[in-house]
């Protein structure tokens, strides 16, 4: 590479990596400056450091509340889908019956439905059942699987070579020990990566609360943040500590599993 | 059925005795999803269908009401209103967001797959705003775009754009008006271009990273050879780009031109956000997704509201398989 396209190279990759990172970085600043300072210069780094906006933002909401409750629907969202999803893959791939291919194609087809066909029916399901106002109207739902974990699950259960199975068969195991036994613990990056998107997918969940929750004790932070700005939106500086310390998580759990996100999301695409 | 080979068929058809006791342990592990399937998708399917035909409103029972709805929708479509808002608002995001976001997932990707030093580094900026939750990154924009003390009013102040009323302004860059608006600029230097649809797809765009992370994946797989043969042939790398790069990625950039389409067809959270739950201001971000939230749960209708959500059904499937059609003129899949 001659060094002048090196240097074009790298002057777009500097301007390109500045305007992704500018909002972040400006996030994170607009969290530290005083409300005096955001009303008359906010564009630029905090005069003096308001470290303090953060437990402020933490006490002027419920934020530890709304904490809990993301928390609890992340473990609940999390539990229901991996066990779920690799119950019906494993059925789906690895058991020889008839009447597996339609369970597949719906698999398939429930992909292609648009979530508002479904809103107001699964509304009244949810409310019928006496879910309205739980949790349980998010978490539950995901014990009955998700097409797309499935799908990522099913390819990965296929290639698991039959001689193991054959040779758990033989030492007496039936397709319940087959799955516990060999199947599992053979695929747990496939797992690790269903856990992840549905971690990742319930913290970012707004929509769920909007529709089945109306108490306050319960909202998640996604929701509750929302709620926060509709009543308190003059309170800029604590609004952007909330989404900085709602963001963290995220970026942490990003770095932390990079290989795994961008693998799962440009072999499936569907996503993240 | 493609997923299973002729062999597997035959060996499932056959009449042994197991067969039995396999089928009913395949439906014992997939019962949770086919309770899913009854539950959250044939019902709602058909239930909704149904209501898409009658009056409702949660207290009172269904009244079946034929077509009504769906004539009420082919009247506000007629006079612009409403729903025919909707449609042209959720259009003009679709139109605008999707080809964009597919441009500049592509050039970031080429971009982003040159072989210096730090490439890693870049990739990772790129990608981290669509990590960033929705909720966090709307409240951040909806600062940013302030009017008098946003970022991006700032920004465009340094390269001499006035002060653009992004939230509080109903009309849009690529209209009319917005025409009009570059005559005023160069007549008097007033300039009001950009409003709240127009910052809705800025939005979108800095959240391109998932898409440039399927582009940058599919540019790995493209062979070596194929670009040095093209360089033997002289090509440079704009021709390099156009000649093999492009029509290498195409079946990528056709999948990612449908999954763009259906999710900003589908796209509800930052809209709602950015118009803290109204579609304003003037209704401009009354997309069909919140046109039909709203209408389901803040005007209780739930049979006109079903038959909004059956319009966007049928809508993205034709536009899906237009797409389908068209594409067989530009995407090449390899060995064909």
């Amino acid at each position: 590479m001659s060094f002048r396209s090196k240097f074009a190279i790298y002057g777009l990759l500097i301007l390109v990596g500045l305007i992704f990172a500018l909002p972040m970085i400006m996030m994170v600043s607009g969290s530290l400056q005083t409300p005096e300072q955001l009303s008359r210069n906010p564009n630029s780094f905090p005069e003096s450091a308001q470290w303090a906006n953060y437990p402020q933002a933490i006490t002027s909401m419920p934020f530890g509340l709304y904490l809990t409750n993301t928390l609890i629907l992340c473990v609940g969202c999390v539990i229901g889908s991996t066990l779920s999803c690799s119950v019906v893959a494993y059925g789906l791939c690895r058991v020889q019956w008839r009447g597996r291919q339609w369970v597949m194609l719906t698999v398939i087809a429930t992909m292609l439905l648009p979530w508002q066909i479904m809103m107001v029916p699964r509304f009244i399901l949810i409310s019928e059942i006496g879910l309205y106002n739980s949790l349980w109207a998010i978490i539950g739902p995901t014990f009955l699987g998700d097409a797309f974990f499935i799908f990522l699950l099913r390819q990965f259960f296929i290639s698991i070579p039959e001689e193991l199975l054959e040779a758990g068969r033989i030492d007496g195991l039936g397709d319940w020990g087959l799955f516990w036994r060999i199947v599992v613990p053979l695929s747990t990056p496939a797992l690790a990566t269903v856990a992840l998107f549905q971690f990742v997918q319930t913290w970012n969940d707004f929509g769920g609360a909007l529709l089945y929750l109306s108490d306050p004790q319960k909202f998640p932070l996604a929701y509750g943040l929302e709620r926060f700005v509709s009543s308190y939106g003059d309170q800029t500086h604590l609004l952007l500590a909330a989404a900085v310390m709602f963001s963290i998580p995220m970026i942490v759990v990003f770095f932390l599993a990079q290989k795994t996100f961008v693998e799962g999301i440009s072999t499936s695409g569907i996503k993240g | 059925m493609a997923f299973f080979s002729a062999g597997e068929e035959l060996r499932m058809s056959a009449a042994n005795p197991a067969a039995k006791t396999a089928s009913l342990t395949g439906l014992m592990f997939c019962a949770p999803w086919i309770a899913g399937v009854i539950l959250l998708f044939a019902w709602p399917f058909a239930a909704s269908l149904y209501w898409s035909c009658c009056k409702f409103d949660i207290i009172n029972p269904p009244e079946f009401v034929g077509l009504e709805n769906y004539s009420r929708i082919a009247d506000e479509v007629a006079s612009g209103r409403g729903a025919g808002r909707a449609i042209l608002n959720t259009l003009y995001y679709s139109l605008l967001s999707v080809p964009l976001s597919v441009v500049l997932g592509v050039s970031l990707a080429v971009l982003l797959s040159a072989k210096v030093k730090g490439q890693s580094l870049f990739r990772t900026l790129v990608f981290l705003p669509s990590i960033i939750p929705i909720v966090a990154s709307s409240i951040l924009w909806v600062w940013m775009l302030d009017t008098d003390t946003g970022l991006v009013n700032t920004l465009l102040g340094w390269i001499g754009v006035p002060p653009q009323n992004w939230l509080n302004q109903a009309r849009s860059a690529i209209s009319l008006e917005g025409a009009a608006q570059i005559g005023a600029w160069f007549s008097d230097g007033r300039l009001l271009l950009f409003g709240s649809k127009d910052a809705l797809v800025l939005m979108t765009l800095w959240g391109v990273g998932n898409f440039v992370v399927i582009y940058l994946a599919a540019i790995g797989d493209i062979p070596n050879t194929l670009y040095e043969a093209a360089e033997i042939d002289g090509a440079g790398w704009l021709r390099r780009l156009f000649h093999v790069t492009v029509p290498m990625l195409s079946p990528v950039i056709f999948f990612n031109l449908v999954m763009g389409l259906i999710r900003s067809v589908q796209n509800f959270t930052n809209i709602y956000i950015l118009s803290e739950g109204t579609g304003q201001p003037g209704n401009s971000l009354t997309t069909i997704s919140l046109k039909l939230f709203l209408s389901a749960f803040a005007d209780f209708e739930m049979g006109y509201a079903s038959a909004l959500a059956w319009m966007l059904f049928v809508g993205l499937v034709a536009a899906t398989l237009l797409l389908a059609r068209l594409s067989k003129n530009w995407v090449h899949y390899r060995g064909t």
